[in-house]
Order: structure tokens, then sequence, then C-alpha cells
């Protein structure tokens, strides 16, 4: 079972039952980036270049990530780790709070680097109503995990981790950040900010794997729990679903009171929509929306290789672990020289 | 909402919705379906419109509106780029709509003032007034052939090498483009009218484009016209700062930098000075690598530098340290690159399983100065003084070992590219001016330099692709194309200004000129060759082998009308040799055969002629370079250098911008067949590899392979017989999916066998890339999940039915071989790696036949035949058929109890492309 009480003989590793999550967490080390790899000048100088509703469209955005990865860490920490019992799925968790934090770091690097008021940026999420609410909505589930805490072992104890894994995974950096990243990566199409959008592909391809995980983790828990598998807990997941989109369509509305070249709200709420329906059908349920990907050119930002001239741009589709293929052979090789 | 433009004089006006449309008519003329794809981008225009938007913003909306369609029909891509030149033409010669007098008069007629009012204002060289018949050369310029770029191109030939004004804007059309280069390369000519109108006609119809700098600076008055710079860091504190000083100006004179690094004394080095030590080559490189981040290339682009380092200097470790992303910072390189020169003495040595030996440069100075057996013979004395116990320091470990290291710092950072001092030198004509210490930026370079020579190359490149009819090459237009590029190269070294004076030095006593050539790979697809096969590297022998005969003939007629460079006495040309000659020098040296086919594959070119003709004297110490043309190939919209497609569809992240790049050749062989439209969202979704996609025939996925699924020992086996015509070298870019070090210790071993002089970047093929954006993605239903379909009673027929006619994913190591267990065994053969299926999961899951054939069915009928829907209790899932989409109204759909959710969400994926009125469905919808 990977949700439960953790056993004395889940403090091992082998044998691993949740080859996907050991998986994860091997892909997840190669991907690992630092924020100084980016040189950010090109982009201050895109910067002074902006519109007032470009520079508001950025910082608005880097308001809400910098706490959002942070709150990513609190559920993690105090509603997910703990009820988890497979090391394998330990060791992936404990690579995502890092992640998360290296995420909360790299925006406080462009923070710090742009021509910012830091502490009215830091204040926008306490201020502004949409933002507000989207961050009360995480903590509404995670205080059931945390103040009104139920058996985990019990129906309603699994019900509540799943609903605050939907919360955090599915809405939060299933949906939300989604949008934020193609708000970003928008810039980045028109010639703008392109550094900043390097850095925001680098924290895309973490959070997909963070995606995958989820997903993994609701399956795996539907399947090991068939107590859950209800039309009511199902409309209701759908429901928290809905709600958060909600949520976001309101906080696009602040995001681009009026528009920039190539984005507006409407623009943006229609893109949510796309991957809300997607992100319900990977759970199993239907589609809500039926909406259109509005956004048709990131396919050029996301979908396809990259081919990147290294004096140009920062390559981003470098991996870390050369060591880990071949040295086996490598060993196999030189003994036989020495034979 | 109404909505407001903002015009240019600050006014508004209402958004005239005819208004746009027309123009985009105006840009769909001609083409097979004007009037939905005006409608496409009018509609997705109107999308992203909002009050009190520019006009500016109002026609980037509809090029973007273009641009994003590109994927579905390259026809997009003609759209994009005429609303773009019309911009151009509008900035250029003025409002033309509307007008009686016709664009081509108002482009021809406004040339002239352009060069006057940009002589006027500083911007272009008082030549370009005073040598030229401006309304004769007027006369010459052939506005039909702004249609031969595609937008990519165009942007960033405007983006980066047209003339601006103060507010950035390009002053220039492309064709004026074509014309100031063309002019500020043939002042000194006897008739600078006529050889302008001759370049200007080669290179307007992109049948060779010139280098990067020459296409910035030719024609204005700071002509900095070279590409690339060589200079050597000697081992004193002087000629450090004056290196660094050099680097900052050759950067600002926007030329990429080569800097050999092997002369600096190790760290903890004594200094003669006082009785402390140095702090090795790092700190210094450090310097170097901040200087040129400071630097604006030509204004655009931060500068650009390699760093070279034999590997038998004692800090090598430090400098495969170099590139990686974490470590201090300060022992780092964030913009510089590196590369290794290797001598033939490791190569055996790995191949033999010796010891490598790494010595203090200021112990070992002549080492950096010898190659071929000399070399040999002096290390070898000196790993006798450090076995004697001789030496202050050295170090020692299997060369294998250290092979290996460097293989492995090339996996994961891309550094340091592998270059080959032996072969360099060997091979060299021109060796009788020093040795040749490195190569340059882009490793296509081969020149000498010392402390009072900063080696400097000039480049230009054919397109091979516009020498292509029919299937048939174009030799004698190909002629013309090698000779006249030859003669405008030798042309630019006269009018060249460098900032560095052993910069001019070594540019005007050599006169070393690189030819290339660009659009290799376009060029065979449009033969229907495939890359990898003998065809190809037979192709690439013969085409290489009469370009360069032509250049040295061309170059050779130069020195009879102009006179030899200042060091042809003495050279291999004197000596009466051609580049193929060289390579018995080579193997003779090594002692070992080359690995490469030695003879030629084009009949008729008679060297002995020419062998006798060059010993009469040369204009050029060298003629061909390959460089990488990631950039002009771009512009010339071909496949750039000698690289192969990257994949048949990807993005190229540039400075101008980031473009998806389409195979056009393979878009219009489908088109052909009558298959694009169903393959085009699968191309998509595997990322540009249509090895999987069942629809296509073989014959097609063999000619259009992309970089990772073609042999690497293919690029090798192109680029060695390419290389025996080549006097310098070629821009190497491999391309590797495997990551098992003894493979590619192979894959670089086979190249040094080969005679390969060098290699540059090595794209690793990502094993894991971010959630795709616009194809289907259902990551449950890839692992045969359910979810909570599961919870509305159906029964739990879980097959994933994915693979019926759906491009599978990524041969990933990510994808747990337990997921393809669940495949059903039908399907076997689709998956992309047969593994061996889990036997628990299969017992529990495995479908039955029938099952199977309904799946299959229902994937490839797809969702044309017939509507589908999940029903549940309180909610009807709508799912929109194609049939629907045509009929522009959402249909309310069937029950179809038989379909599970898989076989919805298996249609779901090979729904069609997406119809242009779907926008409006969706939203009405809500």
């Amino acid at each position: 079972m990977l949700i439960g009480k953790a056993q004395p003989e889940d403090m091992v590793l082998h044998p691993i039952r949740y080859q996907w999550a050991y998986d994860l967490y091997n892909q997840a080390v190669r991907n690992t980036w630092f924020p100084h790899e980016i040189a950010l000048k090109e982009d201050l100088d895109d910067w002074a270049k902006m519109t007032e509703d470009e520079r508001h469209a950025v910082s608005f955005l880097m308001a809400f990530f910098n706490p959002a990865e942070l709150i990513v860490n609190r559920s993690i920490a105090l509603g997910m780790y703990p009820y988890i019992k497979a090391p394998e799925a330990h060791l992936y968790l404990a690579k995502v709070m890092w992640e998360e934090a290296n995420h909360c770091v790299a925006f406080e690097y462009v923070l710090e680097t742009f021509p910012l008021d830091r502490a009215k940026v830091f204040g926008i999420h306490l201020e502004m109503p949409s933002m507000k609410a989207k961050e009360d909505y995480i903590f509404k589930y995670l205080r059931r995990m945390t103040e009104t805490i139920l058996d985990i072992e019990t129906v309603e104890g699994k019900k509540d981790f799943v609903r605050n894994l939907v919360a955090t995974n599915i809405v939060m950096e299933g949906i939300w950040f989604y949008s934020g990243f193609m708000v970003a990566l928008s810039f980045r199409q028109r010639n703008q900010l392109r550094n900043f959008g390097s850095m925001i592909n680098w924290v895309l391809r973490d959070e997909s794997l963070h995606l995958k995980f989820g997903i993994n983790l609701v399956h795996t828990a539907l399947e090991e729990n068939p107590d859950l598998l209800t039309p009511e807990f199902a409309n209701e997941i759908r429901d928290i679903i809905i709600e958060g989109v909600e949520l976001e369509t309101r906080y696009n509305k602040d995001l681009f009171p009026r528009g920039i070249l190539g984005l507006n709200a409407d623009y943006v709420n229609q893109y949510v929509q796309y991957v809300t329906d997607r992100r319900l059908e990977e759970l199993g349920l239907p589609k809500h929306y039926n909406a259109k990907n509005p956004a048709k050119w990131m396919s050029t930002a996301t979908d396809v290789f990259e081919l990147v001239n290294f004096f140009e741009a920062q390559n981003t589709s470098y991996e870390v672990d050369g060591h880990a293929s071949g040295t086996k052979k490598e060993k196999v090789a030189e003994a036989k020289e020495t034979e | 909402m109404e909505i407001y433009i903002k015009k240019r004089d600050g006014t508004r006006e209402p958004f005239n919705a005819d208004r746009i449309n027309r123009s985009i008519e105006r840009a769909c003329k001609g083409l097979s379906d004007p009037i939905s794809m005006v409608t496409q981008i009018a509609t997705e225009t109107r999308l992203i419109l909002y009050d009190g938007i520019t006009t500016e913003e109002m026609d980037q909306a509809t090029i973007n509106a273009s641009v994003q369609n590109i994927k579905e029909d390259i026809e997009y891509d003609r759209v994009a780029t005429r609303l773009l030149l019309k911009t151009v033409y509008r900035r250029v010669v003025g409002e033309f709509e509307n007008k009686e007098e016709t664009l081509e008069k108002m482009h021809r007629d406004s040339f002239t003032r352009y060069v006057i009012q940009g002589v006027a204002e500083g911007l272009l060289d008082t030549r370009m007034a005073e040598k030229y018949n401006l309304e004769k050369l007027a006369d010459c310029l052939d506005l039909e052939r702004d249609e031969l770029f595609d937008y990519a191109g165009l942007s960033s030939l405007l983006n980066r090498y047209a003339v601006k004004d103060k507010q950035q804007q390009p002053r220039e059309t492309p064709q004026y483009f074509f014309m100031r280069i063309a002019m500020g390369l043939a002042y000194n000519e006897q008739d600078p009218n006529a050889w302008a109108k001759k370049f200007y006609d080669k290179m307007s119809r992109l049948e060779y484009v010139a280098g990067g700098s020459t296409n910035i600076h030719a024609g204005t008055p700071r002509p900095a016209l070279s590409n690339c710079f060589l200079l050597e860091i000697h081992d004193d504190i002087e000629h450090i700062a004056k290196s660094v000083a050099d680097v900052i100006k050759l950067s600002k004179a926007s030329g990429g930098i080569g800097a050999s690094i092997t002369k600096l004394r190790a760290a903890g080095s004594p200094l003669s000075s006082n009785n402390t030590t140095s702090s090795g080559p790092t700190p210094f490189a450090k310097i170097i690598d901040t200087a040129i981040r400071a630097v604006q290339r030509g204004g655009k682009k931060k500068g650009a530098l390699c760093f070279y380092m034999e590997n038998w200097h004692y800090d090598f470790p430090e400098f495969l340290d170099w590139k990686h992303n974490a470590g201090d910072d300060y022992l780092r390189m964030r913009t510089a690159n590196t590369a290794v020169f290797l001598s033939d003495e490791f190569m055996r040595r790995v191949a033999s399983g010796s010891d490598w030996y790494m010595f203090d440069p200021k112990d070992t100075p002549d080492l950096n100065e010898l190659y071929g057996d000399r070399f040999v013979k002096r290390y070898t004395e000196y790993v006798g003084m450090a076995e004697a116990g001789k030496l202050r320091i050295f170090k020692k470990v299997p060369a294998r070992e250290q092979f290996r290291q460097i293989l492995v710092s090339l996996q994961t950072t891309s550094h340091p590219w592998l270059t080959w001092k032996d072969a360099v030198n060997l091979r060299a004509l021109n060796n009788n001016t020093g040795t040749i210490h490195m190569s340059n930026l882009c490793t296509e370079i081969c020149l000498p330099q010392d402390k009072d020579h900063i080696a400097v190359c000039n480049l230009a490149s054919i397109n091979l692709a516009t020498h292509v009819h029919n299937k048939e090459i174009n030799w004698s237009k190909l002629e013309s194309s090698v000779r006249f590029a030859l003669r405008q190269l030798d042309n630019l070294i006269d009018i060249n200004v460098l900032p560095v004076k052993e910069a001019e030095a070594g540019d005007k006593e050599n006169r070393a000129i690189g030819l290339g050539v660009m659009g290799f790979t376009d060029t065979l697809e449009k033969l229907g060759i495939a890359y990898d096969s003998d065809f190809a590297a037979d192709f690439a022998d013969r085409i290489f082998e009469f370009i360069s005969y032509m250049a040295i003939d061309e170059s050779a007629n130069l020195a009879q009308e102009r006179g030899s460079y200042s060091h042809f006495v003495g050279s291999g040309w004197s000596r009466g040799k051609v580049p193929i000659d060289t390579l018995a020098r080579l193997e003779r040296d090594r002692g070992i055969p080359l690995t490469v086919m030695k003879e030629s594959r084009h009949k008729g070119l008679n060297w002995d002629v020419l062998r006798q003709k060059v010993t009469k004297g040369m204009r050029n110490a060298t003629l061909m370079a390959v460089a990488p043309n990631a950039n002009i190939g771009l512009v010339a919209g071909t496949t750039p250098g000698i690289d192969p497609r990257f994949a048949q569809v990807f993005s190229r992240n540039k400075i101008s911008g980031k473009y998806l790049d389409i195979n056009h050749n393979l878009v219009l062989d489908l088109k052909n067949m009558g298959l694009w439209e169903k393959v085009r969202d699968e191309i998509i979704e595997a990322q540009g590899d249509i090895e999987d996609i069942s629809d296509i025939p073989e014959h097609i996925k063999k000619i259009y392979k992309t970089s990772f699924t073609t042999s690497p020992f293919a690029f090798i086996e192109v680029a060695a017989r390419a290389q025996k015509w080549v006097d310098q070298a070629l821009s190497r870019n491999m391309y590797l999916e495997t990551r098992d070090i003894e493979e590619t210790m192979k894959i670089y071993q086979t190249a040094w066998e080969k005679g390969v002089k060098t290699t540059y970047y090595l794209h690793m093929k990502p094993r894991h890339t971010a959630e795709q954006s616009t194809t289907h993605v259902n990551k449950a239903q890839k692992m045969g999940k359910k979810g909570f379909a599961a919870a509305f009673g159906r029964q739990q027929e879980n097959h994933p039915s994915a693979f019926g006619g759906i491009s599978k994913l990524q041969p990933s190591l990510l994808v747990p071989s337990k997921f393809e267990g669940l495949v059903p065994n039908t399907f076997e053969g689709l998956t992309p790696t047969p593994s061996i299926p889990d036997p628990i999961v299969l017992k529990k899951e495995t479908p039955s036949p029938i099952q199977q054939i309904e799946v299959k069915e229902a994937a490839l009928v797809g969702f044309s035949s017939v509507a589908k829907a999940i029903q549940k209790e309180d909610t009807q899932a709508e799912m929109q058929t194609e049939f629907a989409e045509r009929s522009s109204a959402p249909v309310a759909v069937a029950q179809h109890p038989k379909l599970t959710v898989e076989d919805i969400l298996a249609a779901g994926a090979n729904a069609g492309p997406e119809d242009p009125q779907d926008q409006f469905i969706c939203d009405s919808c809500q």
C-alpha cells in the first residue's frame, strides 16, 4: 500500500514496489539545475523597453509563484509525506521539495536582479483578493491534514489525503502553474525575456515530473483503495478542480486588467480551461469545458526539441549524470585489460 | 467592448476588421485556400486584440497569428513572410497600398535615397555613393526575390543583419541589404558596378550567403568583416593583459574567438619575479569569460569565445570542469566554450591502454609548438624525465581514463569539443608560417598564430540547395557560385578594417578565407538520398571535390591577376600540393592507414593540371572551411552546413526569436501523397520523429530521419569524406541518443581514425521533456489507468488503446517496462522496446481478442464515423467530432454503451486538426 501509516518494513528501499516513483527520482536528479546558470542582463534590457501592463504581468506572476512554490512544499511536508509509506516515493518527494525551494530561489534571483520593489511584490499575495483566494483554497485542504487530522487508515482519512493532493498537485501545480508558464513563455515568443524564458523551461520540466508523480499517486491510491471509487467522491474531486479554475479565472483578470500584445485575460482563461479538461481526463473524469487550445504557438515553445546555439542562449536540455551510464561496462573493460 | 487602435501619431481610431481582413487577403494571394486562411488568421488576431493596441502591435498580431498556424500548413509561412515584408516596405519605401505607382517602382526609386541618406547619416560608407551609378544598380534590384524567404529567415535577416535607424527599425529591404553587401565588397574592382551586380545576383538568389560579420558591416563606415579570430595567450602577465584587451576589441568587431591557453603555466608553478606561485590558467580565463559578457557584438549579442587547451597540461582536469553547472563560480566559465586539442600520441595511448602524463608547460615549453613525430619524441623524453624524478611536478592517469572523462564531460555539458592537433597540422598547406595551436569558436578554421599574428578568417557559404534542379546538380551554376564567392571573399580582405594590429597582420599576410557550404541535407532530401547511406557519403565526396577544385583554381587565377599572398613561397601550394595530397603525410606520420576511402568520386577534374597551376601562385593561404552557419543557413531557409535535420519539426532558440522549424521537403512529399493533414499532429506529438507513424511509407522514413535516429557514424563518414578535399576543417555537430560511454568513445575514436580534424557540439537527445501543450496528452491513458472512471460502475476493460494509429511515447527510460507489458500482444511489435510483460499484470488485464479488435477499430476509425460519449448520472460530456466541427455546431452526442472511456480518449488523440471555426464553437458552448 502506498498510503497509510509507515511500518518498520517501509524504511528500506528494496524491494522497490513503485518503480515509477524511483524512475522519477532518477530523472529528477538528472534534471538538476541552478538559477545562477541563467544570465539576466539581456532580459534587463528588455524590461526597460516593456510597457507598464507587461511589467505588471511579469511582477504579478512572480508575486504568485514565489510564495506558491513554498506553499507546495508545506503541502508536501505536512499533507503528503507523512501519509505515504513507500520509501521510493519519499526519495522523490525529497527531491521535489528541493526543486520547489530551487524554484523559489530562482524567482527570488529574478526579483533581486530586476528593478522591482520587492516588498511591494511580496505584499501582493497578501493584499490582492484574487491571489489570496487561491492561497486560501490550498490551505483549506491542507488544514484538514494538519488540524482536523483523520486516521489515514480510514476511508475518510484517505479522502482527505486525495483532496489535498488534488488541490495542490492537480490544481496548483497542474493547472495554475501551467497557465503561468504559458504567460511567461509568451514573452519569449515575442523575443523578450529570453533568459527568463529558459528558466521557465527548466521549471516547467521539473513541474511536468511533479505532475506525473501526482497523477500516478492518485491512480495508485484509487486502485489500492477501491472504497474511494464512488460517484460522489469522483464528483467532489471534479468540483474541487472546477472551483480552482474559477479562482484562476478571477486571478487572471487581475493579471491582465487590460491586455498586452498577444495575451488577455479571456485568452489565458481559455487556456486554463483547455488544460483543466486535460487534467480531468487524466483522472478519468469527463472533460468539462471542451475548450480548444488558443495558444497554438506553444508547440514552438514546449512541444518539440529545441536546438540551441550555446553562445546564443542557455541550452536547457542537458542532463547532469554522465557518470551513470557506462560505468559498469568500463569497469569490466578495465578488468579485462589488466588480466 | 469596443476596441480602439492607437495610431503612430498618437490618435485613436476604432478597430476596423475590414481593413485588417483586406490586408491579410492580399498576403494570401495565390495560395491554395486563401479564404479559409484569411478567416483563420483574422479570427486568431481578433482573439488577442485589446483596447489601445498600437498599429505596430496590430501588424505583429496578424503575423503571430499566421506564424502559429505554420505547423498546420506551411503556406501560412508564406503569409507571415509577406505580412512582415509589408511592414518593412512601408517603413523603408513608404505607404504603398492604394498608390498609383507600383511597389516595384517605389522600391526601385527609393534605393538612391537609401544610399545617399545612409551616407549622410554616417550609416553607410562614403564609397557607397562615390563608386557607383546608383540609378543603374537600382534597376538591377529584383523585388520578386523577396518571395524566396521563409518567415524565420526574413525575420533573422532583419533582426540580425539589416542596418537600423535610431528606433532600431530596419532601414533596408532585403534586396537593399544584398545590394549593400555586394557594393561593400566591390569598391576596389575596376568595374565596381558590374561586379556589384554579379555579387548581388548570386546572394539575392540565395546561391551563396556571406558570413555574419560581413552581413552586418559591409558597406558601413566600420567594415570589420571577418568572422573568426584565433589568438594565443602567452605565459606572461603583459601578454595576458593585452589578450584581454584584444578579446574585447575583437568581440566588438563581432567576431567569434578561439583562444589557446595551453601555454599558461600550471597552478602552483613558481613565478620568477618573486617567490610566489602562479594561480594557473583558470582565474585568467575567468577574466576573459567575464570580459566577453560585457561586449555586445555588433551591438546585438554578447561576445563568443572558445578556449583551447592541450590535454597534456597539468591543469587539464580542472579545465574539464570549467563548464559544469555546479561548483565555485570563479572556477567556471559561464559564457566561454571549451575545446580540447588532442594529439595522435594520446589517441594511440588510449588504444593501447597506456598511461598519459600531464606536465606544467613552464617545464615543457616546446610541446605546444610540436606536432607529429617530433611531438612524440619530445613527449616521450618528458615522460622519461618525469619518471626519473627530474620534473618538479607531473600527473599520470591511464590515457583511456582521461578519454572517458573528456567524453563524460562532453555528454553532460557538451564541452570540451574534441579537435585533433596532428590532423590539423600535418594536413595544413599553410604550415610554413608556424604551428596551428587551436581551431576557432566553431571548429572549422585551421590557421597558425604567434605573438605577432592573430589568425583571421573570412567566410561565405554556398547554398547547395539552390543549385538543385529537377533532381540534378547544376554544376556550371555551382562553378560560377564558387568563383564569385571566392572573388568576393578576396575583395573583402582589402576592405576589411580590424581593431587589433596583430589581427590586421594575420589577415593581410595570409589572405585566409573559408568558403563553406550549407544545405547539404536539404539537397540530399531533394535528391532522395538518405543521410546515413553510402550514397550520401559518395555525394559529399563528389560535391566537395568539385567545390575544392573550383575554389583552388579561382584563387590561382586571382594570384595571376592580383599577385600571391605574402607567405606563398614555402607553402604546400608552392610545392604543387593540394589538400587531397596531404592525406598521405598524415597517414605516414601516424603509421596507421586512415580508414577513409581515398579515391575520387568526381570524374573529369584534372588535378594534375591544377597542381601545376598552384605552383605559380595562390592568392589565399586557405580556401575552404565549412562553418556551422546556423544563422545564415536560417536566413537562406536551408539546413545549416553539413548538419542533418535536427528533427522534422523542432524549435530554434535564437536571439532573433524562437522559431518552429518544419521540414518543407517532407511536408511537400506528404502533401503530394495526400498524407499531410492526416499525420501532422502525430509528427508534433512524436517531436519530429516520423519513424513510428504507421501512415507514412518506409521510403519516406528512410530519407527523413532525425539527427538522433541517423547513425552517428554517418556524421563521421560525411565529414571524413568532405575533409579529404577541404584544406581547413568542418564544424561537425554530433548527435547522440546513446549515453553509453564505451560506445561514445568508439564513435570519437572512429572520427580520429578517419582523419576528421575537428568535431563541434555534441547534442544529446533529452530523455525527458516537459509536458506538451498543443498535442493530446493523457498520462493516465498511457499508463493504462482508469482512475475515477471506474467509479461509475463500468466494467474494468483496462486496455491502453493509444497504440492503434497513434504515435507512441518516446522510447524513454522514464517509461517503465511494466507499463509496456500492459500492451496487448497484438500490438507488441509497435512498442518502442519490446519488453517482457509483467506476468501478474497481464493475467489480470489482458483483454480478450475481440476487445482488441474493437480497440483497434476505434482508434483507426477515430472520430469521423461515429459520435461517442461518456454517460454519467448527472453530467453528459459532449465530445466534438470532426463531423460536428464541419457542420459548425456542437452536436449533442448519442450514447454508445459499448464504448469505454479509453475508446473515447483514444479517439480524442486521433482527433483531426483544429478547424478555424472551432474557437467560436467552444466559446459559444460555454
